[in-house]
């Protein structure tokens, strides 16, 4: 084929690639917030972003315990690796995910994202109020979640893991029934003392 | 050749067509979703039960006083409302979870006109498809829900108000 004929079709070349998300290659971008010190990570492809947001414990503590947790129960969750987490779709396809696929990958061993689920049953063995236990539900990123284009979350997400340890997230999303998955690497747990 | 080929592509592999475009921020749903009815009392004490505004186009947001993005999209709610209540269409923003004090605290910073509703024991949004806050829905004149939300929305965004208020007809 001569270069010239090449040239004419490289447009729709380029526009039939930029309509598969599965092909387009993701970027992570780390930032630090330089009053605060807390660093984030975001994932962004074809649209889609996933970022997470370093939560002191000090700040998780105090927001359930204003929400009727007791002393002992706000700091087990502050000192869980929370994070605060906004996924976006500002792509053009349908989007879902299920926090039960994603694994972290701790210094060679595979765990599970801490759901509302896995915590509700903990607060419910231990009597933990009602009120607290919805306010605590609804602050959570959800378990699973469909977005279509403009949809977005704000929530919390736990890793489990202590302060300061850090970690791989590898994820999986459903994109209008493509499967996509990926890793951001190196994430940090915060801790207090930034 | 090249630019037929683009105008084939387009028309293809546009995932959305213009008249969806217009429709961007509000997902319609399957029209054989009957929304949930409920009984709730509003921070003045006054009574609304959903089933009383059958004929009518009702706009339902849940929400609670924590959660950031259903504070940012208050005030465009509140300036949707202005226009809103003119025509005769009814919206209701239903707090989960929370007591009349923090949503009274809330609104000091945030004045609203529009009923908040208490869900405080979230048996109301266990009845409905919400996974996240904010979630709004908006139903149809025959008590079907239209078209839903999931996060924060310019509610004043006039294409977004011209497509509430077509479901008046």
């Amino acid at each position: 084929m001569k270069y010239y004929t090449l040239k004419r079709y490289l447009p729709f070349v380029f526009l039939t690639i930029s309509a598969l998300p599965g092909v387009i290659s993701a970027e992570v971008i780390t930032t630090e917030d330089k009053q605060t010190g807390l660093q984030t990570w975001e994932w962004k492809q074809a649209g889609i972003s996933l970022k997470l947001i370093q939560r002191l414990p000090d700040q998780t503590r105090a927001f359930f315990l204003a929400r009727g947790f007791t002393r002992a129960d706000a700091n087990t969750i502050g000192e869980a690796c929370v994070f605060q987490t906004i996924f976006r779709n500002d792509g053009k396809e349908s989007l879902s995910y299920d926090l039960n696929e994603w694994d972290i990958v701790h210094r060679g061993k595979m765990l599970t994202v801490q759901t509302r689920e896995r915590w509700e049953n903990k607060w419910l063995a231990k009597n933990v109020g009602k009120s607290a236990r919805i306010a605590f539900h609804w602050s959570l990123l959800p378990t699973r979640q469909s977005f279509e284009p403009s949809d977005y979350n704000w929530g919390m997400t736990s890793f489990g893991l202590a302060p300061g340890e850090s970690f791989d997230l590898s994820f999986v999303l459903n994109v209008n029934n493509t499967v996509v998955k990926d890793r951001i690497s190196e994430i940090v747990c915060s801790s207090d003392q930034l | 050749m090249c630019t037929r080929l683009i105008i084939i592509f387009i028309i293809l592999f546009s995932p959305i067509s213009i008249a969806e475009q217009l429709k961007e921020g509000l997902t319609p749903q399957p029209n054989d979703i009957s929304a949930p009815n409920f009984v709730l009392t509003d921070i003045d004490g006054n009574k609304h039960q959903l089933t009383d505004y059958r004929g009518k186009v009702v706009i339902i947001n849940f929400w609670a006083t924590w959660c950031p993005p259903c504070r940012e999209e208050m005030p465009s709610m509140q300036r949707a409302w202005e226009q809103l209540e003119k025509e005769g269409i009814m919206l209701f923003a239903i707090n989960v979870g929370e007591d009349e004090d923090a949503i009274f605290q809330f609104t000091a910073n945030y004045p609203v006109e529009f009923p908040l509703l208490m869900d405080q024991d979230s048996s109301v949004i266990n009845r409905w498809p919400v996974k996240g806050l904010p979630t709004t829905f908006v139903v149809n004149v025959n008590g079907k829900i239209a078209y839903r939300a999931i996060g924060g929305r310019k509610w004043d965004d006039p294409k977004l108000l011209a497509i509430i208020k077509s479901l008046k007809h």
